[in-house]
């Protein structure tokens, strides 16, 4: 292709290798945004999810009033491609005899499951000592908001609740 | 700033000696597209590692959750379907590119003194490329996959006397199960990768120090080019090239979903990669005590031909017109291949008659694969005969129970739910199990005295209660009937629905493929990208558009610049 080349043109010698290396240049990075901005959302991670079903909790009248008490329930879950069943743990409140708080086991400092201190009649987190009343406002340490409330209904006398979990670390309860 | 960066660099680590040494090499005759093969591949291989490795984020080796986990990515996973779509078309075309580049030194006699030993390096890369494909197949662990994997294992075992062991220390044991599935994979995604990283070294080490070959002519021998830019442009544009061309089939032509791996479903015929087929035709002519020359010696007597090549060819001559025995031998090997390829791929297979299964057979379930260990998610496979109670309390997760046309159905959907199944394949199965009932093609008109509404509901277009436009939902609203079966309301209904999964009438890969056959035929797609990131179509497009601007761009300072060195000239 380079018939006709001879000594004397080496400038023409100079910009024929400079375009050469212009064009190498520009088609390496389009070549690198083609793929990297897909590959890297690739990473970023699935949507999709299903939304959440209502799940049967208790009869309400088997709770006291007024006293937090831990429930477990199984529930449908989805965890990518693993569909199945979750045994699901969460706290619930009886205020009277058709209606009741829930409220997510999760912490909302960062994400670590609390225990209920019957002798403080408190919610304490193990991780980072916050403290939350039963109602879940936040007493003392790190927490940046209230425990999170599930979402529940009352039907003939039975407590249903949609599992959920909810971003920790945010002043805002945002669902993930 | 730049210079000041390589400066410091240099001063410490020998940055620009490493630069020169990969880059100054003159090539003799000068830079040629014909050239480019070699880098195509490296192009290909890139792809392939990047795409491998992004698929391990989301791939598991199990029999039970292998081809789930793909279908996850394809569909749920933003450019799921690029990122697989590449690498399973660049598998191809890795086998098209290392064939040409072969085929390429061959015709320009390169394989001669003093490059013996790149040629055999080559021959070793294209075992290695031939091994990559045949491993990367059943890691789906769909049906392709599965039969894949099933009879090239067994074609191990006809090697004499090794054959019983080799076939055992490839399967981890008798059966094609989760063993073999994890020796597969451990083969493809770590040893094979590191013998061809050591066989490419040896290989471009070798290139480097006898460089290319060049022309045969001795006139177009004076004249020289240089690797960088002149050669290295040449390559960018072809690996640009077959970027682009790997993203238009990604986009508009995937993968085909051929349904979960099933040994139960007979009438599956198995074929090999397209790239194996010669040797597939090859087996059909060696029967009984010659098995193992169709199993065994063919392909190794093809492999000491290539290795032997440049040790018996040692005639200097390159020029392919002046090697016509030589040329002659390879025109009639590679006709012989191509021909035994095209008769394997017209094949109908071993079965001229479809098998079939007869229907209302049982199928044992724990016989399946990646079946045995796990429970059906929710609701029992504990019922056999349909029932309309009320499904399980308690414990378990409320069901929101679906009622279509009086019919209602019965607990939970089973795991055909989750599975994408393969529409082509369910159509097959819907033809056996379903039209009798439903009518041909699902549309109903099949009366069913004693029920209240008097016909069979048809399937085509579907009751409004069951469908849904988001595929997973409107297969679980089905996978309930077609698990559980149904009776319809009515004083005494003559036909009611089987319990296809819970009589272990059907697997539950064929009621997955059953669902997206139905799912089909009410214009859902099963396998829909839920979150494609870029839709395929439009990515490409766009991809298209901004690659033909800058070619055009590139083209316009191309022709500029010659117009001047021309007018410069005289």
């Amino acid at each position: 292709m380079d018939e006709g080349f001879h000594a004397h043109d080496s400038r023409a010698e100079t910009t024929r290798r400079g375009f050469f290396k212009a064009a190498i240049g520009i088609l390496a990075l389009m070549n690198g945004i083609a793929l990297g901005i897909p590959f890297v959302s690739t990473l970023l991670g699935a949507a999709g999810r299903r939304t959440a079903e209502w799940s049967r909790l208790s009869e309400l009248d088997s709770l006291t009033t007024g006293r937090p008490v831990e429930i477990k329930f199984v529930a449908r879950s989805e965890d990518a491609y693993h569909h199945g069943e979750a045994l699901r743990t969460v706290w619930v409140t009886r205020h009277s005899a058709d209606s009741a708080t829930v409220l997510s086991p999760v912490c909302t400092h960062l994400g670590c499951h609390y225990l209920w201190s019957s002798e403080r009649e408190r919610f304490e987190c193990p991780c980072h000592a916050s403290v939350f009343a039963p109602d879940g406002t936040v007493l003392y340490g790190p927490a940046p908001r209230p425990l999170d409330r599930l979402p529940s209904k009352v039907e003939d006398g039975i407590l249903f609740v949609k599992w959920q979990r909810f971003k920790t670390g945010t002043r805002e309860k945002i669902a993930v | 700033m730049l210079n000041a960066i390589k400066e410091w660099a240099d001063e410490r680590w020998p940055l620009s000696s490493m630069a020169h040494l990969a880059l100054s090499e003159e090539i003799v005759g000068g830079a040629r597209f014909a050239y480019t093969l070699g880098s195509a591949i490296l192009v290909a291989f890139t792809i392939q590692a990047v795409t491998g490795l992004v698929q391990l984020l989301f791939y598991v080796p199990t029999t039970d959750h292998a081809y789930n986990s793909i279908s996850f990515m394809r569909t749920r996973v933003a450019f799921g379907w690029l990122v697989h779509g590449l690498h399973y078309w660049g598998a191809q075309l890795m086998i098209v590119l290392v064939v040409l580049h072969i085929v390429r030194v061959f015709l320009w006699g390169a394989y001669k003194k003093p490059r013996e030993l790149t040629w055999c390096a080559g021959v070793a890369l294209l075992l290695a490329t031939m091994g990559f494909s045949f491993s990367g197949s059943p890691l789906h662990w769909d049906q392709r996959g599965f039969w894949i994997g099933e009879v090239s294992t067994s074609i191990a075992g006809t090697v004499p006397l090794l054959g019983d062991l080799m076939k055992q220390l490839i399967r981890g044991g008798e059966e094609m199960g989760q063993l073999a599935l994890s020796r597969l994979f451990v083969l493809h995604v770590a040893v094979l990768p590191a013998t061809l990283a050591a066989l490419f070294g040896i290989h471009i080490i070798a290139v480097r120090r006898f460089g290319a070959a060049g022309p045969w002519d001795a006139r177009e021998r004076d004249r020289k080019g240089f690797f960088w830019p002149d050669q290295v442009f040449r390559d960018a544009v072809i690996g640009t090239l077959i970027l682009v061309i790997l993203v238009a089939l990604a986009a508009f032509a995937p993968p085909a979903y051929t349904g979960m791996a099933d040994p139960l479903d007979l009438s599956y015929i198995p074929k090999p990669e397209w790239n194996f087929l010669f040797l597939y035709e090859s087996l059909k002519y060696f029967e009984g005590p010659l098995e193992p020359i169709g199993t065994v010696g063919v392909p190794t007597v093809l492999v000491a031909i290539l290795l032997s090549l440049p040790f018996l060819d040692r005639n200097p001559e390159r020029n392919p017109l002046r090697r016509p025995f030589i040329m002659a031998g390879a025109l009639a090997l590679g006709g012989l291949i191509v021909a035994m390829s095209i008769r394997g791929y017209m094949s109908p297979g071993f079965a001229e008659a479809p098998r079939t299964v007869p229907r209302g057979a049982s199928v044992e379930r724990s016989t399946q694969p990646g079946a045995s260990a796990e429970l059906p998610p929710w609701g029992g496979a504990e019922a056999s005969e349909p029932s309309t109670g009320p499904p399980p309390e308690s414990s378990r997760p409320s069901a929101a129970s679906v009622t279509s046309r009086g019919i209602a159905a019965a607990g939970f959907p089973g795991k055909s739910a989750f599975v994408i199944g393969s529409a082509e394949r369910g159509g097959g199965a819907f033809e056996k199990n379903c039209s009798s009932c439903h009518g041909p093609l699902g549309r109903g008109g099949v009366p069913n005295p004693g029920a209240e509404e008097g016909q069979i509901p048809a399937l085509n277009p579907i009751d409004l209660a069951l469908f849904h436009k988001e595929p997973r939902v409107f297969a679980e609203n089905i996978d309930r009937y077609i698990q559980h079966g149904a009776i319809p309301s009515g004083p005494s209904p003559a036909i009611r629905m089987p319990a296809f999964g819970d009589s272990n009438t059907l697997s539950f890969q064929e009621i997955a493929n059953v669902e997206a056959y139905i799912l089909r035929l009410n214009g859902v797609d099963r396998a829909e990208l839920l979150n494609p990131g870029v839709k395929p179509g439009s990515f490409f497009l766009v991809l298209a558009c901004v690659y033909g601007i800058v070619a055009l761009a590139l083209g316009g300072a191309w022709s500029r610049r010659m117009k001047k060195e021309r007018e410069g000239g005289q």
